[in-house]
């Protein structure tokens, strides 16, 4: 668990805050993204919590101890840092620099070797061709997901990510995004991520902290509730006017109430139950439907209507 | 400013060595007659330098097997030593005085001049020389008015390289009677007269330093792109 | 020719020649890097004290090399220190520049994601920036050597006693051959540092930096 109290950073000669009296709690095992405009103090604020930069004000506490009750190089070896630019150390090999931090804390060989290759292949890279190439031989995509495996690389119970993906086209993010999810379902890492990206935010996080120019909290919250309720103006623009349809990109086809699909033509859109509520309506729109058919692996398992869907977009749902 | 201040250096350090009186006194017909001769080896000997690498790097940049050996018979000059280069002129009957030494000095500006004319002409972006052709400029008009002036920057890079190296140089010509400020320390040496030995080292340092530093200005004041970049921070 | 120049190598007199050269060279240089490479280390975080070197490093590199031995002489006389402590300080603007530029040359976010990771400033500067950079302070201390040695001709003239003796032995006698022989012998010695440490700097490159510079040339 993370807690921020009351963390105030101003840099010496300068008038105003970068962050100002930021305070929330990031519980175990979920990802708090902090998103907003340039300046709002977002990647000054994670980098405060191991210690590369230190408040002028106020606390962060990880599992109720502060942050500084170690020495800073103790604190990062225990937390995962992975950054836009990636940051791989050039002559040194993929293995070598997964291996960094195993090494400093005195894992054996053996067990450095072993984890290496199990990150590698959980970042969907083969360990037997990677292991021994250089970062040079990489591309922008390839060399991103080292830099994930690498801040994984000791097991931290905690990771900071700064735009970690931010550095290829949408195509690869989308891919690495997706990818990141599926590896935090299995294990839990509780997680600062930093991005200027709403939609990249809403994807990522189970809590949102949108933070204004001058390092102020705007809201901090459920992507659901952002959405649903933003608290002010700025968050409400700040989040886009699309909010509704940004809404319904939260849901699955498959998790809603479906109506049932017998007696219906074959000539409706099927969907697949992984798409999401924003996807369907944009399919149905475009075929000109009103209904269509939802199926899992070829089973038809029920029928949506544009009507359910503007009656879900209305509602808060689970 | 620097000149004050190695005075002051100088002046505090040893000044039983270091005969002010004498100085003052045999300025004008031991010391700056010295000063002349060296700047006049220096000026000359990159003055035709530079009338050879201007024509023989344009020709070289545009004709790119003659490139390699003419790198490797000018890089060959510039490794013998100095001193050896001398005396094997003056071996070779070419006499004593400044005539050698100045052979020397260019020999040993080519390769520097040759290689940034070219690297300065290679500069120049190919799209803008193929807007020049397209707007109708002649090889020669292009060659003036948008290569030359376009690898200007460079070329003067290269001959300030080429001037300070040759300032040093020129230093150890007094060996052959080339005459410059070398003329005072080898005297100074022979006569065990520190002062001499001195003005004549320091006078060669300040020179070769004042010459980097002028050029160094006008090369940036001739990026113009590049200074008002650097303002705008 | 041929003959009065291998006669001249063959002299008692002449290896002691040789030694004293390689010696005021090896030393200058040696002397050289002990100086620029503290001074780059130190500076290696301040934008200001690095700028600093680097300036002072290209000035240093204008001052003639026999005005330098001609400064210290009056202070030292004849003999080995003299050409010693110009040669030194010939060699260390090149090697001062390099190894400051090197240094920083570290791209910021490979020293940040190092910190981030825990390494310490210690094992930041001794796994990161000084392997990164050893490639670029070769080349400078290359260059370094290479001056020294052929500056350190000139010793003769302040009774250094190295190679530069023959050169005006051979010059005042008016015999060629043995004149030759003090030059092709300082000569060979030059040739051989460059190639010495060409060999060097190839070998203390990292190879994940020769990758990356063959990307970007290729």
């Amino acid at each position: 668990m993370i807690e921020f109290r009351g963390v105030s950073k101003t840099y010496p000669g300068s008038e105003r805050p970068v962050v100002n009296d930021l305070s929330f709690e990031v519980p175990d095992g979920e990802v708090c993204v902090l998103v907003g405009p340039s300046g709002c103090g977002k990647t000054t604020s994670m980098r405060m919590v191991n210690r590369l930069i230190e408040p002028s004000e106020g606390q962060i506490l990880i599992d109720g101890e502060p942050n500084m009750s170690m020495s800073g190089t103790q604190l990062r070896r225990k937390i995962g840092y992975a950054i836009q630019q990636i940051g791989l150390f050039p002559h040194r090999t993929i293995a070598e620099n997964i291996g960094t931090v195993p090494g400093l804390i005195g894992w054996e060989r053996d067990r450095i070797r072993s984890r290496t290759e199990e990150l590698l292949e959980l970042v969907g890279l083969d360990p037997g061709a990677y292991r021994d190439r250089y970062p040079a031989e990489l591309s922008g995509g390839q060399q991103q997901r080292v830099g994930v495996a690498r801040a994984m690389a000791a097991d931290p119970p905690i990771m900071l990510m700064d735009e970690p993906f931010g550095a290829v086209d949408p195509i690869t993010r989308e891919r690495l995004q997706d990818e990141f999810l599926r590896i935090q379902d299995n294990i839990k890492k509780t997680i600062v991520f930093v991005t200027h990206d709403i939609d990249e935010a809403i994807k990522m996080g189970d809590k949102i902290a949108i933070l204004k120019e001058g390092g102020i909290l705007a809201q901090y919250d459920t992507p659901e509730n952002i959405l649903s309720a933003p608290k002010s103006e700025f968050v409400s623009s700040f989040v886009g006017s699309d909010r509704v349809l940004k809404r319904l990109s939260l849901t699955r086809v498959g998790d809603v109430d479906l109506e049932p699909a017998n007696g219906y033509g074959d000539n409706l859109p099927r969907l697949s139950n992984r798409m999401s509520l924003k996807d369907a309506l944009s399919e149905m729109i475009g075929a000109g439907a009103e209904r269509s058919v939802v199926v899992s692996d070829g089973n038809v398992l029920g029928s949506l209507t544009l009507d359910a869907i503007r009656q879900l977009s209305g509602r808060t749902t689970k | 400013m620097a000149v004050a201040l190695a005075t002051v250096a100088l002046q505090s350090l040893e000044p039983e060595f270091f005969d002010w009186v004498w100085l003052r006194e045999n300025f004008s017909e031991e010391v700056w007659p010295a000063v002349i001769g060296h700047l006049y080896l220096s000026l000359v000997s990159v003055g035709i330098a530079l009338a050879i690498s201007l024509p023989l790097g344009v020709l070289v940049a545009r004709y790119r097997r003659l490139y390699a050996p003419v790198l490797f018979v000018t890089g060959f000059l510039f490794t013998i030593p100095s001193l050896a280069l001398f005396a094997f002129l003056v071996a070779a009957g070419v006499g004593i005085g400044p005539r050698p030494v100045i052979i020397g000095l260019v020999s040993y500006s080519l390769l520097v001049l040759i290689r940034n004319v070219v690297t300065g002409i290679d500069s120049v972006a190919p799209e803008t020389i193929d807007a020049a052709r397209g707007m109708g400029l002649t090889n020669r008009q292009i060659l003036f008015r948008v290569e030359l002036p376009l690898a200007l920057p460079v070329i003067v890079a290269g001959i300030r390289i080429a001037t300070v190296t040759v300032i040093g140089i020129a230093v150890i010509g007094a060996f052959i009677a080339g005459g410059g400020l070398g003329q005072l320390i080898f005297d100074g040496i022979d006569r065990n007269f520190p002062t001499l030995v001195l003005t004549g080292a320091v006078m060669a340092t300040l020179m070769a330093i004042f010459a980097d530093v002028a050029l160094l200005l006008v090369e940036r004041y001739m990026r113009p792109w590049a200074r008002r970049a650097r303002g705008a921070n | 020719m041929l003959d009065g120049i291998i006669e001249t190598l063959q002299r008692p007199t002449y290896p002691g020649l040789l030694w004293t050269h390689v010696q005021l060279s090896v030393l200058g240089t040696l002397l050289g890097i002990l100086i620029s490479v503290p001074v780059a280390l130190a500076v290696r975080n301040t934008p200001l004290g690095a700028a600093i070197a680097v300036n002072v490093g290209n000035l240093g590199r204008a001052i003639p090399s026999l005005a330098l031995l001609a400064i210290v002489f009056p202070f030292l006389g004849f003999g080995f220190a003299a050409p010693l402590i110009a040669l030194t300080a010939l060699a260390v603007p090149p090697i001062l520049i390099n190894a400051s530029t090197g240094l920083r040359e570290v791209r910021q976010e490979v020293v940040d994601a190092a910190r981030g990771m825990g390494l310490s400033e210690g094992q930041i500067l001794t796994r990161i920036q000084l392997p990164i950079a050893v490639p670029v302070i070769f080349a400078g201390v290359r260059t370094s050597a290479v001056q020294v040695v052929a500056s350190a001709t000139l010793a003769t003239f302040i009774g250094g006693g190295a190679l530069g003796d023959l050169i005006v032995e051979g010059f005042s006698r008016g015999d060629t051959a043995i004149l030759l022989a003090g030059a092709l012998s300082v000569a060979a010695l030059a040739i051989l540092t460059e190639v010495l440490f060409e060999v060097l700097e190839r070998t203390f490159t990292p190879k994940g930096l020769k990758i990356a510079q063959q990307r970007r040339s290729g």
